[in-house]
């Protein structure tokens, strides 16, 4: 990589710190540039503050912006807790049991290239548009990823130290539960991630098509009544909403796994 | 040399292992998948299940040749479909790799360029992709290019995550090896970083695939007049789940065809990686 | 060997210093190598050998005094200097072959050049019918014969290597050592090898440096005055062996 000795130390701090704000304040110029003379376009930063306030003085669909939001992190939430409990235990399966896995695996293999949003039609067609088939389906969403790292991390946990644990008499469920289960948690973890990650994105596509509560509902409503200032109120707190749950797993991470570090 | 000998013996004993261990996998698999068929099969032929709910696998293979010539009930036959979703998911997954591979692995190696791009990456990142559709489709209406875009977002992301953190944990012997060789700085990015960087990079872009694949479906689904996202959805609002699980199962195959793909271009680049 | 060395000065380091904020690492160390000669660095564990080789390379620069090749300041990009660190640094992605002509091509050394090198250090080798392997594909130590095989193809003013052999085993360590002498005796490389293995040091070297500890000095320099191949036990050789461990034990 490269070295910084060349320039002198002023220079540096200066490009360093100014960058990033150079950065900011070229996008913060073209938003208002933009949205000044395409309106209709793209609203104003003041536009969507102002929206952003008036969700909370006329509720939409009888719910404020708060409203929405928790009614979609509890669908993700809820089928997060789901997929925890059924993936991992069946990703351990797989990845533990040669036979299981050619047996079970193969299956899951075939249902896993059909992306979560193309099963909506179905569940539609199935469950209709209340909340259990929304929660089904962030459910296949996150279900997915967490089957396949915990089976990529339980597999790939090192011949040596399972056969450290057998030389010491452990049988095979001691050696399941003290070996290899810890050496696959930063796996397992990296699971967990990608699925709530892939969960709030899921819980987005379902109830853009179709609910009445929600932050993907937000988007709709707002792109059908052209209220373009409603919809980036919606993208903008479900991208904040997505970025926090990224930090509290990146924390949550340090604790559970701090060896990784 | 004892080493080369050594090498052979090792190798064909492995091999033999290999061959018989696969055997028993193929079997196994089959099975598996056998099984789950002739379930489905027999819940529906002894009427366990409505046959206009779950259609039987009979019935799906039936829809699938039928799709292959007509045009009911979205108004493409099936390859039409399928060209039309590979088209838009292709350019945007492949300006994606294009564009947002070299910017990672440059915001790696160059830190005033990670200082001035990162923000602007910060703020692209944590929407997600289907969270553009509105917004790109106003700006840009239902075209080849809005929808190639919207895909662009969603490929664009791992790749450049990807290939920063690839270049990142470059070697420091290797960087130092070419430093003491003489080499200049972009010298040494395009011969030790970047080719170090691949493995992570391949990783980025399968992450990209999968990404590109299900966000098209979604905005086949929202808006678009053609395509395997919009047949399944055509197939929803007429109630023809036969149509759907077509669907669903080209699109299954597919993502999985062009996964392939991908594995085979990876063998291909880091054939030189071998873990000991 | 001759008792009277004729052979112009190559490198000169004249009051080598270098601190890292308050602590002395290397103190005003001066000494001079001549072309072609093999000298051994040996001294204490972490005496300071390793930031040592480090300056000599400019990764570090000294922060009094410099090391001076052919008269001028040392410079990676001017002067050609080749260095085999502890670690295996074989770029994996290459092929042994271009392993080895990996730093020709930096220097920009004409096609044919390259390939009349490459081939001359893998006949050398014996690494031959390995030559379109990949260093992934071969063991450890084959992995480091390719590195060292680097560094003389590129013919170095100075060629510098940092106790290449401390992770081989006994008998692949004899295997090495006469490898190496092989290579300089046909190429005629300047080196500087630093060990921590006495033995080693006075089977390979013509003249031995011995370090001090923290904050590093030269002690002493003692020629080795012995015919190749050398019998590591002939008395003479044991003799050598046990004063230059006296003289670092001492410390």
């Amino acid at each position: 990589m490269e070295r910084m000795n060349g320039e002198p130390k002023a220079l540096r701090n200066v490009l360093y710190w100014g960058l990033p704000v150079l950065a900011i304040g070229l996008i913060a110029i073209g938003w208002i540039a933009f949205s000044g003379s395409n309106p209709d376009l793209m609203p104003s930063p003041a536009a969507v503050w102002s929206r952003f306030i008036k969700t909370f003085t006329k509720p939409i669909a009888k719910t404020t912006l708060i409203g929405h939001a928790w009614a979609s992190l509890k669908r993700v939430l809820l089928a997060l807790m789901a997929a925890w409990a059924f993936g991992i235990s069946f990703g351990i399966l797989i990845g533990w049991n040669k036979k299981a896995r050619a047996f079970f695996g193969s299956i899951f293999e075939v249902i896993r290239p059909i992306p979560p949003i193309a099963w909506i039609p179905i569940i539609i067609m199935w469950f209709g548009i209340g909340e259990f088939p929304k929660i089904l389906l962030v459910f296949i969403g996150t279900f997915v990823p967490l089957v396949i790292n915990t089976s990529t991390g339980i597999e790939m946990v090192d011949r040596i130290n399972i056969q450290v644990g057998q030389i010491f008499g452990g049988n095979s469920s001691q050696i399941l539960k003290d070996i290899v289960i810890p050496t696959a948690l930063p796996s397992i973890f990296a699971g967990i991630r990608t699925s709530v990650s892939s969960g709030w994105t899921t819980v987005l596509a379902a109830e853009m098509l179709g609910a009445n509560a929600g932050l993907g509902s937000l988007v709709t409503r707002g792109w059908q009544g052209s209220d373009l200032s409603l919809v980036m109120v919606a993208v903008i707190t479900i991208a904040v909403i997505g970025a926090l749950l990224s930090v509290i797993l990146q924390k949550l991470e340090k604790v559970v796994c701090p060896w990784n570090h | 040399m004892s080493e080369r000998q050594d090498l052979e013996a090792r190798l064909q004993s492995w091999r033999q292992n290999q061959k018989k261990e696969t055997m028993e996998y193929v079997l196994l698999s089959g099975a598996g998948i056998l099984t789950v068929l002739l379930v489905w099969q027999a819940v529906v032929m002894t009427g366990m299940v409505n046959e206009r709910v779950l259609p039987a696998p009979t019935t799906i293979l039936e829809t699938l040749i039928f799709k292959l010539g007509n045009k009911a009930p979205d108004g493409n036959v099936l390859s039409v479909n399928i060209l039309a979703s590979l088209q838009v998911a292709l350019s945007g997954f492949l300006s994606a790799i294009v564009i947002g591979v070299p910017l990672g692995l440059v915001m790696g190696w160059w830190t005033y360029a990670d200082r001035f791009i990162r923000p602007i990456f910060e703020l692209v990142r944590p929407v997600p992709p289907i969270a553009w559709i509105p917004l790109v489709v106003v700006w840009m209406g239902v075209g080849l290019q809005a929808k190639a875009l919207i895909i662009f977002f969603t490929a664009f992301v791992p790749c450049v995550i990807n290939s920063y953190t690839g270049i990142k944990l470059t070697s420091k012997t290797l960087i130092d090896v070419s430093r003491t060789f003489g080499a200049p700085n972009y010298e040494i990015f395009r011969k030790v970083g970047v080719p170090s960087a691949l493995p992570m990079v391949f990783a980025g872009i399968r992450v990209a695939l999968g990404n590109s694949w299900s966000t098209l479906v979604a905005a086949e689904m929202l808006a678009a007049s053609a395509g395997l996202g919009y047949m399944i959805q055509i197939g929803r609002t007429v109630a023809r789940p036969d149509i759907v699980i077509v669907g669903m199962v080209v699109i299954g195959a597919i993502g999985a065809g062009l996964s392939l793909i991908l594995s085979r271009a990876e063998k291909y680049f880091l054939r030189w990686k071998i873990n000991r | 060997m001759p008792t009277e060395d004729n052979r112009p000065i190559k490198v000169e380091v004249k009051n080598l210093t270098k601190r890292f904020g308050d602590l002395l690492v290397l103190d005003h160390m001066s000494f001079n190598i001549r072309k072609g000669e093999f000298v051994c660095v040996v001294g204490p564990t972490g005496c300071g050998k390793s930031t040592f080789l480090n300056c000599l390379t400019r990764i570090h620069m000294p922060s009094e005094g410099d090391l001076y090749i052919d008269g001028v300041p040392a410079d990676p990009k001017k002067h050609n200097i080749s260095f085999v660190f502890q670690e295996p640094s074989a770029l994996p992605w290459l092929t042994v072959a271009d392993n080895i002509a990996y730093g020709l091509k930096i220097k920009r050394l004409p096609k044919e050049e390259t390939e009349q090198r490459v081939n001359q250090i893998l006949d050398l080798m014996g690494l031959q019918e390995f030559r379109n392997a990949y260093p992934g594909e071969l063991s450890v130590s084959a992995e480091q014969r390719i590195i060292i095989g680097r560094s003389f193809a590129m013919k170095p003013d100075l060629l510098l290597m940092d106790e290449p052999y401390g992770q081989m085993d006994v008998k692949m360590r004899f295997y090495l050592e006469d490898e190496v002498i092989r290579l300089w005796k046909e190429l005629g490389s300047t080196v500087i090898f630093i060990t921590h293995n006495i033995e080693e040091a006075v089977y390979l070297a013509e003249k031995v440096l011995i370090l001090t500890n923290k904050p590093a000095k030269i002690k002493e320099e003692i020629v080795i005055d012995l015919p190749r191949p050398r019998d590591i036990t002939d008395s003479r050789f044991i003799a050598y062996r046990n004063d230059i461990t006296d003289k670092i034990k001492w410390w």
